[in-house]
């Protein structure tokens, strides 16, 4: 079927007709990311600063990663003038340069999207924060996975109702312990259990039995209701069953399927009971900074963050840092005749600071070098904005007692609005990304044949393929400043 | 296969010099976000550090749009269609001024009541 207009203008609208398609998809595409534009600056227009929702700074949160984006902008842009070369090489009929050029621009695509998987990672799986009871925020890794509550189990109680229990995820299906069933439904006790698909295949089991055989009482009652007994005996079927374990098992569980435990005991949110012996539920933590935008000024010193790294070097860092970076405020407003303003003194500028506690057995005594430290770095961090990241040899790490802890995570999005915004619109330009690049990778990989039959039309399916890649080139041009170093 | 109909060379000389000033550019953000001399007003990102961050993000969305996009010389109805496109979207960040719209808000300079917290020695 012929199509018109593909490659001739329309007289009425003077443009091909994909072309004309393409501009009404940029302008709606316009409207999405318009609206997540706007909710950015929504989200940061309600920061109350020392109140609530502190917004960390890009460069902050980035560090390195700075570097990372602003190399994804340089690859977009050449990836972009790749595509605008491309189209030209069609125009001039030049096949080949065309392919160079279009494999080159969907290569751009492929480092910036691992580029990105880079990024993630590290935000997702490396960035932890911890807030303690006082919403003061301690910011680094959280390690060994202790975030985990570690616990030795001897006896489970189930319900054989619903799905598996999640504490079978938490076993070492390696080192799975022998179950005996102390207590359940008729004819279960005393079955062993030694491997957890002999424990899933007798779950499912006796989850069909009880379903059969609450039917069947529930049958039956009815039936003595109708025929008029007075007081027809209740609905009674052993839904439930008590598990004990030849040998204590360990178990890591994830907080975020735990309602709660104590030395003894562990309540799973799916109702499982676990009794056994708590070995430990600290947390393991690997210090950079500490963040106190959420705590009154006048608390500072007293706050409970100090109580649990435990290091006064690592308290005068902090107050160090922050008086340098007073004095720096007070120059500067002074200079000026002004007031300094709240949002400066609650914000982040002043209230997250680099913080290293050193590793023992390190030359001289604490005291000592804590002293040294505070004072050699002194002129170094003078240099301004975000210079606080210098290192100081290995560092400690730090046991935070878990009924100090408010929150923890990672730095998703749920770790703060920032995050969220963060998240959603450098993900929404990822698909995007993805998108126009398999577009041009169709064009560049089947297009010889219409090349072939009529290289003005596929030319200008490049240019409007180019054009949605630019759009995307355009976004990121703005995501990178607001989201990295604004 | 047709031949080429017209001369692209001038067209590449526009679009590498674009690419070039683009990548200026981008040298540009960064140093207006990292480098302290270049950061005007109060320390950190401050209004004028915005007005000055998104100056130049605007500069090189026009190039983009302008040399790449073949803004420069389009046909009046795409011009047309951005014109609405545009208004929603400065619509949309004119919604964004409700944000500041509340008469009944609390200041919060109340928390701050002890003076000079901050300039004690450690």
């Amino acid at each position: 079927m012929e199509i018109p207009y593909e490659v001739t203008p329309r007289r009425d609208t003077g443009l091909y007709n994909a072309k004309l398609g393409v501009w009404l998809f940029l302008a709606s595409e316009v409207m999405l990311f318009g609206g997540l534009f706007s909710a950015y600056v929504f989200l940061r227009l309600g920061v109350q600063e020392g109140v609530d929702n502190p917004w960390p700074w890009g460069v902050s949160v980035h560090k390195n990663f700075v570097w990372l984006g602003a190399i994804n902008t340089v690859v977009l842009i050449a990836s972009s003038v790749g595509v605008v070369f491309a189209w030209v090489a069609l125009k001039e009929r030049k096949w080949r340069q065309y392919q160079v050029l279009m494999y080159f621009v969907v290569a751009c695509a492929a480092v910036f999207m691992c580029l990105k998987t880079v990024e993630y990672n590290s935000k997702l799986n490396h960035h932890h924060g911890i807030k303690l009871t006082d919403n003061s925020v301690m910011e680094g890794t959280i390690l060994d996975k202790t975030d985990r509550i570690r616990f030795n189990g001897e006896k489970i109680s189930i319900s054989l109702q619903g799905a598996l229990p999640a504490v079978l995820r938490d076993l070492d299906s390696d080192d799975f312990p022998e179950f005996t069933v102390t207590e359940g439904p008729e004819g279960t006790v005393g079955t062993k259990l030694d491997s957890a698909s002999s424990f899933s295949s007798w779950f499912a089991e006796n989850r069909r039995m009880i379903g059969v055989k609450l039917a069947e009482e529930r049958k039956r009652y009815r039936a003595e209701g109708a025929s008029g007994v007075a007081n027809p005996k209740p609905v009674s079927v052993t839904t439930s069953a008590v598990l004990t374990a030849s040998k204590p098992f360990a178990i890591h569980g994830s907080p975020r399927k735990i309602v709660g435990h104590s030395d003894t005991a562990v309540n799973y949110k799916d109702g499982v009971k676990l009794e056994g012996k708590l070995i430990s539920d600290d947390v393991t933590f690997e210090l950079h900074e500490v963040d106190m935008q959420l705590v009154l000024p006048q608390s500072q010193r007293e706050s409970v963050v100090w109580n649990v790294i435990n290091d006064e070097a690592a308290k005068q860092q902090f107050f160090a840092s922050q008086s340098r970076k007073y004095q720096e405020l007070v120059e500067y407003y002074g200079k000026r005749d002004e007031v300094i303003p709240v949002s400066m003194l609650r914000g982040h500028y002043l209230n997250v600071n680099f913080v290293h506690v050193a590793a023992e057995g390190h030359g001289h005594g604490e005291k000592e070098k804590a002293h040294d430290e505070v004072h050699t770095s002194e002129p170094k961090k003078s240099a301004g904005a975000g210079g606080d990241h210098e290192e100081h040899g290995p560092s400690r790490l730090i046991t935070v007692p878990r009924d100090q802890i408010k929150f923890m995570g990672n730095h998703g999005p749920r770790y703060g609005n920032y995050y969220a915004i963060y998240f959603t619109m450098t993900a929404l330009h990822g698909i995007h990304v993805v998108g126009g690049a398999l577009v041009l990778l169709f064009f560049v990989v089947f297009g010889k044949k219409l090349y072939l039959k009529n290289p003005e039309h596929l030319a200008n399916r490049v240019e409007v393929g180019g054009l949605f890649w630019h759009f995307v080139d355009l976004i990121w041009i703005f995501l990178f400043p607001i989201m990295y170093l604004l | 296969m047709a031949e080429a109909t017209h001369d692209y060379s001038k067209h590449k000389k526009t679009y590498a010099a674009v690419g070039i000033a683009l990548g200026v550019f981008t040298m540009v953000t960064v140093a207006l976000g990292l480098w302290p001399p270049l950061d005007f007003g109060p320390p950190g990102p401050t209004a004028s550090d915005f007005v000055l961050g998104l100056a130049v993000a605007s500069t090189k969305a026009s190039l983009v749009a302008l040399i790449f996009m073949h803004l420069n010389h389009e046909r009046g109805l795409i011009y047309k269609l951005l014109l609405f496109t545009f208004l929603f979207f400065a619509g949309l960040m004119i919604l964004t001024l409700f944000a500041d719209f509340d008469p009944i808000r609390e200041q919060y300079d109340t928390f701050i009541t002890t003076k000079g917290w901050l300039t004690e020695k450690p």
